[in-house]
């Protein structure tokens, strides 16, 4: 059987690198056509979505005095997401700290980033984050239908690795019926397609750019988080970077600088992402239910594999067989559960 | 008063009475047994096939919700693109580094940049952090 060829589009979006990967015709048009697509698309929906460009959208819904502000559907359902990011993460992950970013110094283009192992060096004691008692998101309302945004006027969304993920997610229903594709929005991506086609995705260092592990998935949403490019120095003189914890309004030094999450969708793999490097070395594993990857600030890291899972069909096998044994069943499932663990490499 | 011998017969029947009593407290306690592990095993295929359900990402609340998503997404996608392709020449000028051309070769698609086209079927993708 002879390969398809893959329309590939790479392009600078977002303050990093975007990518479309698209193989063979469909809803889309040619891949070349879609991959064209997903980039005009990209590209318009970052300028929508800047919080540094005082004509966006969201500049605009972030300034605007009323409570109740109709917006495009896409800004809903980003607001959305920010929602449900809340609730997914308990609070951990809040893409409405804007203020406290700005004071951390994060209130434009960063011209002159602080190398990661630097940052580590002046870095506070290593300690996990926690989400706010009151936070803010929760303040925000989402009316879908009527396309309207309730939130106390001066309530402000952060684009961030959320839109990234959300965008991934929406373009890959738009590639849904191509033979395969990836949507690389910035280290958020979706991969999928008709034909279930393999892929290798590579989870890269923060420290050396060496390549720590490879996936092969042919159906999945990945995302990368972590502290090592939007790192800066303070007025303070403190190393800062824009993982914030919540419930200090500073940046989150817990002893894990990167995390790679898998999950069904991008906007998923984004929140687990940030919430397991939130969450600090003890607790970033059971974000990880879908698989990813660990990096901790002393340059180890830990490639956490998904716990198998017993599809219906095996289930149903399973408990056909063992109706005469009626702890069969049980103890089959307890032995594979018993299997599962962590590679650490 | 005293008590007069008991008779064979009296003892036989006594015998048999315990001998049924004790078989009926069998039965009951085999019949408890049975009710309590069919419950225990139903309770735990049916918690299984839940969790094998929402552990393998097929949760039906999320499934519906990804729909109404997908719905509401096309729309939006379809209308994005329709009001950027006019502005294509714009973005490309704009000093993004997009390019026009057209790459034949095969190329791995994290180190070629701009546009082209791998041979190889689908390309390995790097994430990293954005």
């Amino acid at each position: 059987m002879s390969a398809e060829r893959e329309a590939i589009e790479e392009f600078d979006c977002f303050g990093s690198r975007c990518a479309a990967l698209v193989i063979g015709p469909g809803q889309a048009g040619t891949a070349h056509e879609a991959a064209a697509l997903i980039r005009r698309t990209l590209l318009a929906w970052h300028e929508r979505f800047s919080r540094f460009q005082a004509g966006s959208e969201l500049s605009r819904l972030n300034r605007d005095p009323r409570e109740t502000v109709p917006v495009s559907p896409l800004m809903a359902r980003f607001a959305q997401a920010v929602r449900e990011a809340g609730t997914l993460s308990g609070g951990l992950v809040d893409g409405t700290l804007v203020g406290e970013l700005e004071r951390a110094g994060y209130a434009g283009d960063l011209r002159e980033p602080l190398a990661l192992t630097a940052a580590l060096a002046l870095a506070p004691a290593r300690k996990p984050a926690a989400a706010a008692a009151a936070g803010r998101w929760r303040q925000l309302e989402v009316d879908l239908e009527a396309g309207t945004i309730t939130r106390p006027p001066g309530l402000m969304l952060d684009g961030g690795g959320l839109a990234k993920g959300l965008f991934a997610d929406l373009l890959g229903e738009a590639l849904a019926t191509h033979a395969g594709f990836a949507v690389n929005c910035a280290g958020d991506l979706l991969v999928g397609g008709a034909k279930q086609i393999a892929r290798a995705i590579k989870v890269e260092s923060p420290f050396d750019g060496r390549t720590l592990h490879t996936f092969e998935l042919s159906r999945t949403g990945v995302a990368t988080s972590g502290i090592g490019r939007r790192s800066w120095r303070g007025r303070d003189g403190a190393p800062a970077h824009h993982l914030l914890d919540p419930s200090s309004g500073r940046p989150a030094f817990t002893g894990v600088v990167q995390v790679t999450a898998l999950a069904p969708s991008a906007l998923a793999a984004e929140i687990y992402a940030k919430a397991a490097l939130l969450s600090g070395p003890q607790a970033a594993h059971r974000w990880l239910a879908h698989g990813g990857v660990i990096v901790y600030d002393d340059g180890s890291h830990e490639v956490v594999t998904p716990a198998p899972v017993v599809t219906l069909e095996q289930l149903y096998a399973t408990s056909s067989r063992s109706a005469a044994r009626p702890n069969a069943a049980l103890s089959c499932s307890v032995s594979s559960a018993a299997g599962s663990g962590r590679a650490i490499t | 008063m005293t008590r007069s011998p008991r008779t064979a017969a009296q003892l036989d029947a006594r015998a048999l009475a315990r001998a049924k009593r004790e078989a009926l407290r069998r039965r009951a306690r085999r019949i408890r047994r049975a009710v309590a592990g069919l419950t225990m095993t139903l309770f735990a295929m049916a918690f299984l096939v839940v969790y094998a359900q929402l552990a393998s990402g097929h949760d039906p609340a999320l499934v519906a919700n990804a729909r109404k998503r997908a719905a509401g997404a096309s729309a939006e996608s379809t209308a994005a693109a329709s009001s950027t392709s006019s502005a294509t020449g714009t973005s490309t000028s704009a000093g993004e580094s997009t390019s026009a051309s057209e790459s034949t070769g095969a190329s791995e698609s994290t180190s070629t940049g701009e546009s082209g086209e791998s041979s190889s079927g689908a390309a390995a993708v790097t994430t990293s952090q954005s």
